[in-house]
C-alpha cells in the first residue's frame, strides 16, 4: 500500500490483466500528426495485434507500418533498416519518422537509440519512441511520442507567459481548448503534439503546462526539467467538476482569479438527467486506458458509489488531485483480473468500465458494460465535453432499460460451445 | 526485413488459441508481455462470446527479465484456483520464446499436475495461425484418443471446426442437416465445442470427416493410422462435390457396416436434402442454365484465398457456373502444392502464392478480373480498384460472423455462393451501362445503399470512429435531417458523385460543412470537405 496526501490508499496488484501494449498508441498518434510515419520495429504478432485488436483502418498508404522481424533477422547484430527507410520515404515524404520498440527487439537489445541517430537525415528525423509491451501498458506509449518530440519544441524565451496543452486531442477539442483558455484571458502557446511536426509549441521557463490527458506524466516531468516549464497541478479538464478546477487552477497560473461556480452549477444542471440515473448506481473501473482516475472522479462526483477504480499506471505526484479527490474510494493499481472478476460478482455493480476484452463476457454475466476505450474516441474534454461524457455512462443503462427481459438459457444456448 | 501493414495469417499463438477458445474445460496461458492477449478481443468481439475466453496471460515485464523473476507458477496457481480447467496449455510470444526459459520446469513449479499441464512451445518465427492450431489439435488428439468400442449405429466425427472459421456455425449447420437426412449421427465435433473427455470417445466414431485442409487433416490421419479410422477429406462445396461427399460418406460406412452386420444406408430422394424436405435441394444447377446467367458464361474470376477455399470456389465457378477462371492464389504456401494439385486443369497459369496483399492487389489492377473472390483484403483492394468482389474465406471479419445461416458447405451453401457471385457481378453489369449512357438517362433510387463503402478493415470494429473526428452525440443525430442547403452549383457537381456513394457523400459534407461553422454547402466548402474526408 502507498499512501498519498489525503489518505487514499493505492492498492498495488501485479500479474493477470487484460488491456493493449503502448503500441496501441499508434491508432491515434498517425492521425494526429499529419505529416508523420509510426514505424514499429516488430514482429507478426505487433502488426496482427495492430491489424485486429484496434479499431484500425488500412488506407490507401498508411502512415504506419511494420519493419517485420523475421527469423534470418534473429541472428543478425543490428537490424538494417535503411532499405525500409528510404520506401517509407519514397511513398509518403513523412516530416519525421517515429520509430517504435517492441517486445522482441528489446528482449534482443536492439541499441534503438543508436539505430534511430543512425537514421536520422537532416530533413528528416527518425525518433526512438520506447512502446514495448515489457514495460508500457496502452496510451503510455503516447508519452514516448511526446517525449520524442521534446527537443523539436523550440525554446520559449523568459518571460513568454503561455500555457501549452500537453496531450493529443482532435482539432475540434484543441480549438475549443483554445478559445475558451483566450476567454479567460490565458495566453496560448500551443498544444503538444500540434498536428504538423514542424509546429511544435515553444516551451520555456516561463510556459505552463496544462495536461489535458492523464497519461502523460513522464514527459511533464522532462520539461519541468530540462526547460524549466511549470506543470499545472489540477484535475483533469473532464465533467463539470474536473473542468471548473482545471480552468480556475490554470488562470491563477496566470495571475487571474475567475470563480467558475456558476458555471460549474449550470453544467451539472445540463446534465441532470444524466446524474439521475447515475445517483448511487454501482460502478467498476477494470483498468484499461489509464483514465480511470479522472473518471471515476467524474462519477463519483455524480453521485454513483464508485466500488473500485483501477489503473495500469498510477504516478502519485502526477495524479495527486485526482486521487485526493477519490478518497474513499477503492483505488487499485495493475490490477489483478482474477481477483477482479471475483470482486465484480460478489459486489454485483450497475455498470462496468472495461476494455474491449472483457465487455461481451461481462454483459453475459448479467452486467451492463461500457468500453473503456469510447472515451478516448469522444470529444469529452472541458464544457463543451461535459454532455457527451455523462452520456457515455448513462446510455448503457438507458439502452438496457428499454430491452425486454432476457432468458439466458433461452438466447444464449450454442453461442459459446466452449462455454457450456 | 520487410515493411509490412497486413498479414492474412495471424500467430502461432492465435492458432493456439483458436484451438483451446473452442475447447470446453481448458485454458491458456500466454507466458508473455503486457498486450500479447489482444487475441482475446477477437472472440469477445468477433464471437460475441458471452464468457470469458479460457485465456489468461502471466505478463512478463522487463524489470522481472533483470531480475530473474518468472510469475508463471503463479499464474498456473490463479487459473487452478478460478478456474479449474482439465488442461491448461502454456504458451510463449515471440519475444519469450527468444529467452529459451525451461517452462516445463517453471511450470512444475505451480504445483499444478502435470497431466494438467501442456507446453506448447513453438517457434513462432517459424510457425504461423493455422500450422500452430493444426498442429496443437493433433497433439491433443494423440494425448487423450483412446481405443474403445465403435458405436452401433452409424456415427461420424467432424474435426477442424475451430473458433474464428469462416462461416463455421452454419457449416456446420450444413453438414448435421446432411447428415441427419442420412440418418447418421455425429458423435464428436472437435474442437469447436469438444471438452477433453470428448477428444477421448473419437475412436468410437466409423468415420472421420476432416473438410478443412488448414486444420484437422493431420488428426484424422493419426486416427486412420492409429485407430483404423477411414477418413473423408474433400469439402462439400458446390453441388455435384456435395452429391460425391454424400456418396462417399454413404460408401465408407457402409464398409464398417457390413463387417459388423449393419444394413447398409441408401441414398435418399434428393428433396429430402432441402430446407423444407420437398424442393430441389439446390437452386443453382437451374440457375447456371437460365437464359440471365448466359451473360455470366464469359466473366473472368480470380481467387485468392486459404487452400480449402480457393480450391473449392476455383472449381464451383468453373464447373457449377461456368465462368473463366484467370488465376487463383494463395497465401498458405505450406499447402500451395496441395492447392496446385487439386487446380490441375483448371488454371491457365501458375498458381500465385504470396502472403503480400499487395502482389495480390497489383495483379488485380493488372488484370481488371469481373469477380473476385478473396479474402476481407482483396474486398479492400477491388473497392478502390472499382472490381466486384466477394469475401471467400479466412481472416474472418466482424461480417463474417452474422447472425444468419449462410454456409458455404453442402446444397445450402451451393446457393449461398451462386447468390453472393450473382449479386457481386449484377452491380458491375449495372455499372457498364452507366459507364456506357451516363446516368441521366437512368433513375436511381439515391436511398440505394448496397454500394456504401465501409472502410474500416480492422476485425474488430469499435463502431464510433465518428466521434473520434470530433461528432458528438448531439450533431451526429442530427446529421442528415436535410436541414443544410446547397447551391445549385453544389448540387450539379455532387451529381458527378457515382450514384451509390452519393448519399453518404451528402451527409458526410453537411456534417463537415456544419461543424466548420458553415450555413450551407458550397462549391468551395464541398471541396473543402472532400480534401478533409479524404476525397
Amino acid at each position: 500500500m502507498m499512501q498519498v496526501p489525503g489518505d487514499v490508499q493505492i492498492i498495488k496488484e501485479d500479474n493477470v490483466t487484460h488491456s493493449f501494449c503502448g503500441l496501441a498508441c499508434v491508432g491515434w498518434m498517425y492521425q494526429k500528426i499529419k505529416d508523420s510515419f509510426f514505424l514499429i520495429l516488430g514482429t507478426h504478432t505487433c502488426a496482427h495485434f495492430l491489424q485486429n485488436a484496434l479499431g484500425m483502418m488500412i488506407f490507401a498508404k498508411p502512415r504506419f507500418g511494420i519493419a517485420l522481424l523475421e527469423e534470418g533477422d534473429l541472428s543478425k547484430s543490428e537490424p538494417t533498416l535503411e532499405e525500409i527507410i528510404r520506401e517509407i520515404k519514397a511513398d509518403h515524404h513523412p516530416s519525421v519518422i517515429f520509430l517504435l520498440s517492441s517486445c522482441t527487439p528489446e528482449v534482443m537489445k536492439v541499441d534503438f537509440k543508436g539505430l534511430a541517430h543512425h537514421l536520422t537525415t537532416p530533413d528528416v528525423p527518425v525518433l526512438f519512441v520506447p512502446a514495448s509491451g515489457l514495460v508500457y501498458n496502452f496510451t503510455q506509449a503516447e508519452d514516448s511520442v511526446l517525449h520524442a518530440l521534446v527537443p523539436f519544441c523550440p525554446v520559449a524565451p523568459a518571460g513568454e507567459k503561455k500555457v501549452v496543452f500537453l496531450g493529443s486531442v482532435n482539432d475540434v477539442t484543441a480549438d475549443d481548448l483554445r478559445a475558451e483558455a483566450e476567454e479567460l484571458g490565458i495566453a496560448v502557446g500551443g498544444f503538444l503534439p500540434e498536428s504538423r511536426f514542424d509546429r511544435m509549441p515553444a516551451i520555456g521557463p516561463d510556459t505552463v503546462l496544462a495536461p489535458i490527458q492523464p497519461y502523460l506524466s513522464r514527459v511533464a516531468v522532462k520539461l519541468a526539467r530540462e526547460r524549466g516549464a511549470r506543470v499545472l497541478n489540477s484535475l483533469f479538464p473532464f465533467g463539470p467538476d474536473g473542468t471548473r478546477a482545471f480552468w480556475e487552477d490554470l488562470a491563477r497560473e496566470f495571475g487571474i482569479t475567475v470563480d467558475l461556480r456558476d458555471r460549474e452549477k449550470a453544467a451539472w444542471e445540463k446534465i441532470r438527467k444524466q446524474t439521475d440515473m447515475l445517483k448511487g448506481k454501482k460502478v467498476f473501473l477494470t483498468a484499461d486506458t489509464m483514465m480511470e482516475l479522472p473518471l471515476g472522479r467524474f462519477l463519483k462526483n455524480a453521485g454513483a458509489d464508485v466500488v473500485e477504480c483501477s489503473s495500469a499506471y498510477i504516478n502519485k505526484k502526477f495524479h495527486s488531485r485526482e486521487l485526493e479527490a477519490l478518497a474513499g474510494v477503492r483505488v487499485v493499481e495493475q490490477p489483478n483480473f482474477h481477483r477482479q472478476l471475483e470482486d465484480v460478482k460478489r459486489i454485483k455493480p450497475d455498470l462496468i468500465v472495461t476494455s474491449l476484452m472483457t465487455a461481451n463476457p461481462f454483459v453475459g454475466h448479467g452486467f451492463v458494460v461500457k468500453w473503456s476505450m469510447e472515451f478516448m474516441l469522444t470529444s469529452i474534454h472541458s464544457w463543451s465535453g461535459v454532455f457527451p461524457l455523462a452520456n457515455l455512462f448513462v446510455s448503457p443503462l438507458q439502452r438496457r432499460s428499454l430491452l425486454p427481459a432476457f432468458d439466458e438459457e433461452v438466447w444464449l444456448e450454442g453461442v459459446m460451445p466452449s462455454a457450456e | 526485413m520487410r515493411l509490412a501493414f497486413w498479414l492474412y495469417e495471424g500467430t502461432a499463438l492465435h492458432g493456439i488459441s483458436r484451438v483451446t477458445n473452442s475447447m470446453k474445460g481448458v485454458h491458456t496461458v500466454y507466458h508473455a508481455p503486457q498486450g500479447d492477449d489482444y487475441i482475446t478481443a477477437t472472440y469477445t468481439m468477433l464471437e460475441r462470446t458471452p464468457a470469458f475466453p479460457g485465456l489468461s496471460i502471466s505478463v512478463v515485464r522487463g524489470r522481472d527479465l533483470a531480475q530473474g523473476v518468472s510469475r508463471l507458477p503463479s499464474t498456473l496457481q490463479q487459473v487452478e484456483h478460478h478456474y479449474h480447467p482439465d488442461l491448461t496449455v502454456i504458451a510463449p510470444s515471440c519475444s519469450t520464446a527468444l529467452l529459451q526459459e525451461d517452462l516445463n520446469q517453471l511450470a512444475l513449479h505451480s504445483g499444478v499436475p502435470e497431466e494438467k499441464l501442456l507446453v506448447y512451445a513453438l517457434n513462432p518465427f517459424r510457425v504461423s495461425e493455422n500450422e500452430a492450431a493444426n498442429g496443437l489439435f493433433t497433439e491433443l488428439v494423440k494425448r487423450y484418443a483412446a481405443p474403445q468400442e465403435k458405436t452401433a449405429a452409424p456415427s461420424v466425427n467432424l474435426l477442424g471446426f475451430t473458433s474464428l472459421g469462416f462461416h463455421l456455425r452454419a457449416n456446420l449447420t450444413s453438414l448435421r442437416r446432411m447428415l441427419q437426412t442420412l440418418g447418421v449421427s455425429v458423435n464428436v465435433v472437435a474442437p469447436w465445442g469438444a471438452g477433453i473427455d470428448d477428444l477421448g470417445k473419437l475412436p468410437a466414431a466409423w468415420l472421420n470427416i476432416a473438410p478443412y485442409r488448414e486444420i484437422g487433416t493431420t488428426a484424422a490421419e493419426y486416427l486412420a493410422e492409429e485407430f483404423a479410422m477411414p477418413a473423408i477429406f474433400d469439402a462439400p462445396i458446390g453441388v455435384e462435390p456435395t452429391l460425391a461427399w454424400l456418396r462417399s460418406v454413404i460408401e465408407q460406412l457402409n464398409i464398417t457396416g457390413a463387417e459388423r452386420g449393419v444394413p447398409p444406408i441408401t441414398m435418399p430422394k434428393l428433396h429430402n436434402f432441402s430446407l423444407d424436405g420437398i424442393n430441389a435441394p439446390s437452386g443453382v444447377p437451374w440457375f447456371a442454365r437460365t437464359a440471365d446467367m448466359e451473360s455470366f458464361s464469359n466473366k473472368r474470376a480470380f481467387v485468392f484465398g486459404d487452400a480449402t477455399h480457393t480450391v473449392g470456389i476455383v472449381k464451383f465457378l468453373k464447373d457449377e457456373l461456368g465462368m473463366k477462371i484467370i488465376g487463383a492464389g494463395t497465401y498458405l504456401e505450406q499447402h500451395a502444392d496441395w492447392v496446385r494439385k487439386e487446380l490441375e486443369g483448371y488454371l491457365p497459369g501458375e498458381l500465385m502464392v504470396t502472403d503480400k496483399f499487395q502482389e495480390v492487389s497489383k495483379l488485380i489492377d493488372e488484370e481488371m478480373p469481373d469477380l473476385v473472390c478473396g479474402t476481407q483484403m482483396e474486398r479492400h483492394s477491388c473497392r478502390k480498384l472499382d472490381v466486384p468482389c466477394m469475401v471467400v474465406c479466412p481472416p474472418t471479419h466482424i461480417e463474417n460472423h452474422l447472425l444468419g445461416y449462410y454456409p458455404f458447405f453442402g446444397f445450402d451453401g451451393s446457393d449461398v455462393i451462386a447468390d453472393r457471385v450473382y449479386l457481386s457481378c449484377k452491380l458491375g453489369l449495372e455499372k457498364h451501362l452507366i459507364d456506357f449512357f451516363g446516368d441521366a438517362g437512368l433513375e436511381y433510387e439515391e436511398s440505394s445503399s448496397s454500394g456504401e463503402p465501409h472502410e474500416a478493415l480492422s476485425a474488430v470494429s469499435t463502431g464510433n470512429g465518428q466521434s473520434a473526428h470530433g461528432v458528438t452525440p448531439e450533431s451526429e443525430s442530427a446529421s442528415g435531417d436535410g436541414d443544410m442547403i446547397w447551391t445549385d452549383d453544389a448540387e450539379t457537381m455532387l451529381k458527378k458523385v457515382p450514384f451509390f456513394v452519393r448519399k453518404k457523400v451528402r451527409k458526410n459534407t453537411e456534417t463537415f460543412a456544419r461543424e466548420s461553422g458553415a450555413t450551407q454547402v458550397s462549391v468551395e466548402v464541398f471541396r473543402q470537405a472532400k480534401d478533409s474526408l479524404g476525397g
